[in-house]
């Protein structure tokens, strides 16, 4: 098993009486990427703290890798799985941006060579000596994602990455994480922004009131309107032109989508 | 544990300045008094007015209090009790001084009551109807506002240091551990906490500048909370309660 | 159409700050129009709204030169909708009625308005609701309504659905063109051009502190059909929605 597999086993977990999670059963590979889609109180945020053992099930059982996260505190699965809050920009609290995001590594008794090449990959060596308080909030969940890409975590579980941010940063991120995934890390996200799902990952898995209401592909739910109005979400532009055009190949990724226009007689623009 | 407790308790549906009167009557009668007897009577008094807030209110403050308190009174009672100065009396192999032990009670039955009159005043005092009953009485809104804000810091400042506190774990801090450990925990818990705080605060401000909280007009007080003239005659009872204590301790002083 | 607030050369600088934040900015927005503000980070969009309502410098500091003309009210919503509450109220409906009280009105006109806002906003069911205990969706709401209680004839929104689902999102910039045709002026800054282009009537697009274009929707490039439309050959100017891309594929 590698470092970076994660398996639930049907997990019951509950607030007092409100029950969030009701046997829910899913593995994910290392190297795999997947979204977590679902309405609100559906169990996401339940289930992306399991993983990290800020919560315990009290049925089932969560591993990663060989690591029973049961066992573990969440200081230590720190080691393995990378945690990136939805917001993330609260933790921050060193004297530079380049501080801040050396924090991670030096708790895990690791030397923080890495900083310099993560912050230039996120845009931040601009801003590497300025107080994560003088930058801007979303200049910030940057750091915060940098403070924990930093610490070459086997898996990364991250909440909403991409809001707030601009086009370009949102760029960053997607080239960030599309690099970390083609070296084998796992990568779950949490995200209402179907367009950076569509960027990313492969497969989507939907809860709905604790349970694992479907797990498929990313290009099969996108392409599939009935299974996104039942979630409440419209179909990004890319499945919007693709449909409307008739694209072969389902195409849902920005290039995708160019490739199959391109050659394309483009009318005059009538503005 | 420390902030609000919505409830129906006569306290909660009393004027917010009569609350706050009795908080700060006990307070300051506190130190008005000198003798064991006395000072733990009015412990008893805070202890009834904690009650007479309601089950939650009684549990909350009589727990915040005895959490204060304790520490407090173990270093009273080696201090005083323990360390202090002749006559002493023999209590089984251990012999305790007279005075100190009067002394220590006085100290720790004052530290008691006001804790547990102040937590009961903040547990029935809804800030939304503190700032009412200020605005009804003219108070600038700035005033009322600082004011009512220290009331509602506490539970917003527990719940965010709740989320750095994971946040950080998730980072690989060790939280607990040995003291020189928990210590260097503290720069990553507190910092955050603090400069997060401040950079709310700056958005706060822009905030309620925008729904007119700085303008020159009267606010409206749109609920003020009734107030009646038992509850009047209540707090004239109670500054008259405050000068003769007061009266009482320098006359025995002199005496 | 009239002005409701004109900025003429505004030159901004935050206090300390080593550059300008605003450089020459010259902008008039007019009852009815909704101008979306597009631009970097750092291009100074939040700023300009920040000086075009009047809070900076009179709240944040710093130095302004040039003009700026504002008539009437403004309000102003920001992205993340906790930090916008009093913190002081206990029920939704006290809430919004916070801002018109601080009007001086009487309590009649101050709970008129405040129903008004919260009707239009679709939260009169929350009204006896505790702020503490909403959705990140619902509370905004209740900061839109609260604002919108002080009939503002500006309003200023910087990025008001970052915190939002996609339906609440929908739901906030559903509500602009309503607003609008009521007269109100509406300036809302967002890295979000996919919904500004579907409600705006206008674009000013900011870099470095100065305006770089100031038009027509399409010129908010940077959504992702018009990078769609730029990848696969599509001669400029970019369409910035799908409608217009499909129009000029030839469907």
């Amino acid at each position: 098993m590698s470092g970076g597999d994660v398996r639930v086993e049907s997990v019951r977990y509950a607030y007092g009486d409100l029950e969030a999670l009701r046997g829910v059963t899913l593995t994910i590979r290392a190297g795999e990427t997947v979204a977590l889609l679902g309405p609100n109180g559906a169990g996401k945020t339940t289930l992306t703290r399991l993983l990290v053992a800020l919560l315990r099930p009290a049925v089932g059982r969560v591993t990663v890798g060989d690591w029973d996260v049961a066992r573990k505190r969440p200081d230590e699965m720190a080691g393995r799985v990378g945690y990136v809050f939805q917001h993330a920009d609260q933790q921050l609290f060193a004297r530079s941006v380049r501080e801040d995001v050396a924090f991670g590594p030096r708790q895990l008794g690791r030397a923080a060579a890495s900083v310099v090449p993560v912050l230039d990959e996120l845009g931040l060596m601009p801003v590497a000596a300025v107080h994560p308080y003088d930058v801007p909030p979303p200049v910030r969940k940057l750091v915060a994602l940098a403070g924990v890409l930093v610490m070459e975590p086997a898996v990364l579980v991250l909440d909403e990455p991409t809001a707030g941010l601009d086009r370009q940063q949102r760029e960053r991120v997607i080239g960030a994480l599309r690099r970390r995934a083609a070296a084998g890390v796992t990568v779950l996200v949490v995200s209402h922004d179907l367009a950076f799902v569509a960027e990313l990952v492969e497969r989507v898995v939907v809860l709905r009131e604790g349970r694992v209401a479907a797990d498929r592909s990313a290009r099969e739910l996108l392409y599939d309107r009935g299974a996104l109005a039942a979630l409440e979400l419209t179909p990004p532009v890319t499945v919007e032109i693709g449909q409307a055009l008739r694209l072969p190949g389902a195409p849902i990724r920005t290039a995708e989508v160019a490739a199959a226009l391109r050659g394309t007689k483009w009318r005059e623009s009538a503005e | 544990m420390i902030g609000y407790l919505a409830g129906r308790s006569p306290l909660h549906r009393a004027h917010p300045y009569t609350t706050l009167a009795l908080a700060g009557g006990v307070l300051l009668i506190a130190f008005a008094l000198t003798r064991p007897l006395e000072m733990w009577l009015l412990v008893a008094v805070a202890a009834v007015l904690a009650a007479s807030g309601g089950r939650e209110v009684l549990q909350s403050s009589a727990r915040t209090a005895l959490l204060l308190s304790l520490p407090i009174w173990a270093l009273l009672f080696v201090l005083y009790g323990v360390l202090g100065t002749e006559p002493r009396i023999a209590l089984g192999i251990m012999s305790l001084s007279a005075p100190g032990m009067a002394r220590a009670l006085v100290l720790g039955g004052r530290i008691t009551a006001i804790v547990l009159g102040f937590l009961t005043a903040l547990g029935t005092t809804s800030p939304h109807r503190l700032v009412e009953a200020m605005t009804a009485s003219g108070v600038p809104f700035g005033r009322t506002f600082l004011l009512a804000s220290t009331l509602t810091v506490l539970p917003r400042m527990r719940e965010r240091a709740r989320q750095i506190l994971e946040a950080q774990q998730c980072r690989g801090l060790r939280i607990g551990g040995s003291p020189v450990a928990r210590l260097r925990a503290l720069g990553p818990l507190a910092l955050p906490l603090i400069l997060g705080a401040l950079a709310e605060v700056d958005e706060q401000v822009l905030a309620l500048d925008a729904r007119g909280a700085g303008g020159a007009a009267r606010r409206t007080a749109l609920e003020a909370p009734p107030d009646s003239w038992p509850q009047r005659l209540l707090r004239g009872a109670l500054l008259v309660a405050v000068v003769a204590a007061y009266g009482w301790k320098f006359w025995r002083m002199r005496g | 159409m009239t002005a409701v607030v004109t900025l003429e050369g505004v030159t901004f600088r935050y206090p300390g700050a080593a550059r300008e934040a605003l450089c020459g900015v010259s902008l008039g927005v007019a009852a009815g129009e909704i101008v979306a503000l597009a631009g970097d980070a750092g291009a100074g969009t939040s700023t300009l709204l920040l000086v075009a309502t009047g809070f900076a410098p009179r709240l944040v500091g710093g130095t302004l030169t040039g003009t700026r003309r504002l008539a009437g009210r403004c309000g102003i919503v920001f992205s993340r909708p906790w930090t916008q509450l009093t913190g002081l109220c206990s029920t939704v409906g006290d809430e919004v009625a916070f801002g018109p009280a601080s009007l001086g009105l009487a309590r009649e006109p101050v709970l008129a308005s405040a129903g008004r806002a919260m009707e239009r906003l679709g939260i009169t069911h929350l009204a006896t609701r505790d702020p503490a205990h909403l959705s990140g969706g619902e509370l905004q709401r209740v900061v839109v309504a609260s604002v919108l209680a002080m009939e503002p004839d500006l309003l200023a929104l910087d990025d008001p659905a970052a915190e939002l689902d996609p339906a609440g999102a929908d739901a906030l910039y559903a509500l602009l063109p309503a607003l609008a045709v009521g007269g109100m002026a509406i300036l809302v800054a967002t890295p979000d051009l996919e919904r500004a282009a579907s409600v705006a009537t206008r674009a000013v697009v900011l870099a470095g502190g100065r305006v770089v274009a100031d038009g027509p929707t399409h010129l908010l490039e940077g959504t992702g059909v018009a990078a769609i439309a730029r990848a696969a050959g599509c001669p400029p100017p970019y369409p910035p929605d799908v409608p217009s891309l499909l129009r000029r594929v030839g469907r």
